[in-house]
């Protein structure tokens, strides 16, 4: 069967001249000529209805100036420690381990929940401090933001923050190794308060992993670092 | 102007300016996307924001193999748009005084339609010149084939040819990007 030519499509398409008779009939037959023609319609029809959007005014100035502060208020982790997000990126954890590590974590947040009680009911600190950290902002978050970590005798590390940014999920306390990017320990979560005592799990080893990291952690149910840093600081003894 | 897929390839490297030369290419048209969803420029331009931030964390996912950055874009704004509207439905019942809202938007074209419009808008943007042009003539100033050899001083044959190649551009980047090739090509599902 001759197909109709393509030249003479675009034609009937564009309704510049109409079918004959032994082309209708050829387009009743034929699905592919048809579905050829169906396609061309459509399109000179969309066509001919975007003279309007030819000359769209520029988008504005403001809302790219919106665009880069959003931009800098989300990922982009900060050199010169730890590039998280392409690890987190390249790690693919086997599907199982997820729910049991996300087990582990609630287990951990659980013990942390209740030694913050005890120690808010409890008696006042006398501990002996064996480290601490200041923590300062990374670059894309406010100036002001910032906090004291102290770890005491007892391997409970306490956490006060101050001015950290609103988030949609919660605030995740993390223990990082500077030397070695994607190895880290997490600690638990600031709970919307200012301070925390959190416990550091017994043998970590803090010279090791002295960088304390305060994130912002979306609920996406992944338990891995969002690669939102908002503090840092190093552990020094 | 680099082109798309340079484009593509510079954002997906991490270089902001490339996400601002897609601001200034396709910021327009994702602005009147949302705007058309939404019905109100100050929700548009939110929809707008959040989609330049999403495509910049989400680049990695980007493929170039599977439509072009104009449709990747829109497609997200579809999406933001779509939320934006569900969670001020909710606000709408909690507070049922924000009657005042504006009218159901658009109601002449559905969103797909829409989004076709935009993608074949930008692909006739960037056809040669004597196929825009001839194409454009077609389109928007309704003249036959000799009208527009009439008018531009080109041969019968070569307006014929402008603008059968110019129609093939647009159908491919349209069978591409647009919204609503995928639903047609299932099925018959809208009348010519």
């Amino acid at each position: 069967m001759q197909h109709l030519d393509p030249d003479r499509l675009v034609l009937l398409a564009l309704s510049e001249e109409l079918e004959d008779l032994s082309e209708s009939d050829h387009l009743t037959q034929c699905d592919v000529c048809r579905h050829e023609m169906r396609a061309l319609r459509e399109v000179a029809g969309i066509g001919s209805d975007v003279q309007a959007l030819r000359d769209l005014p520029p988008p504005p100035e403001h809302v790219w100036q919106a665009i880069e502060a959003g931009i800098a208020r989300a990922p982009a982790p900060v050199a010169p420690v730890v590039d998280i997000r392409q690890q987190r990126a390249r790690r693919s954890r086997p599907r199982w381990l997820t729910p049991v590590l996300a087990a582990a974590a609630a287990a951990v947040l659980a013990v942390a929940g209740t030694v913050a009680v005890d120690r808010f009911t409890g008696r006042a600190p006398a501990e002996e401090v064996t480290a601490r950290a200041t923590l300062t902002p990374l670059k894309t978050v406010p100036p002001n933001a910032g906090g004291d970590v102290r770890v005491l005798s007892d391997g409970q590390l306490r956490i006060d923050v101050r001015n950290l940014p609103l988030t949609t999920g919660f605030h995740e306390v993390w223990l990082l190794d500077p030397d070695d990017p994607g190895k880290m320990v997490a600690l638990g979560n600031l709970s919307d308060q200012p301070d925390a005592v959190l416990p550091v799990p017994p043998g970590t080893d803090l010279k090791r992993y002295r960088l304390v990291d305060v994130s912002d952690e979306p609920h996406d149910g992944d338990a891995t670092h969002s690669g939102r840093s908002l503090l840092r600081g190093t552990l020094t003894g | 102007m680099s082109s798309d897929d340079e484009l593509a390839e510079r954002l997906r490297d991490g270089d902001e300016t490339a996400l601002r030369m897609a601001y200034d290419r396709h910021g327009a048209a994702v602005l009147y996307l949302a705007q058309r969803l939404l019905g109100n420029r100050a929700d548009a331009e939110d929809v707008t924001q959040m989609t330049f931030v999403a495509a910049w964390t989400g680049r990695d996912g980007f493929d170039p193999q599977r439509g072009s950055v104009l449709g990747w874009l829109l497609g997200i704004a579809r999406r933001k748009a779509v939320d934006r509207l569900r969670s001020m439905a909710r606000e709408q019942r909690t507070t049922a005084t924000v009657q005042a809202q504006q009218p159901p938007p658009e109601p002449d074209r559905t969103p797909e339609q829409t989004v076709d419009r935009l993608v074949v808008a930008d692909e006739l943007s960037r056809l040669p010149v004597e196929q825009r042009r001839t194409l454009e003539l077609a389109f928007f100033d309704d003249l036959t084939h000799p009208q527009i050899a009439a008018v531009t001083g080109l041969p019968l044959g070569t307006v014929k040819s402008h603008i059968r190649r110019g129609m093939a551009n647009l159908r491919r980047r349209w069978e591409v990007d647009g919204a609503t090739f995928g639903s047609r090509s299932a099925g018959p599902t809208r009348a010519l």
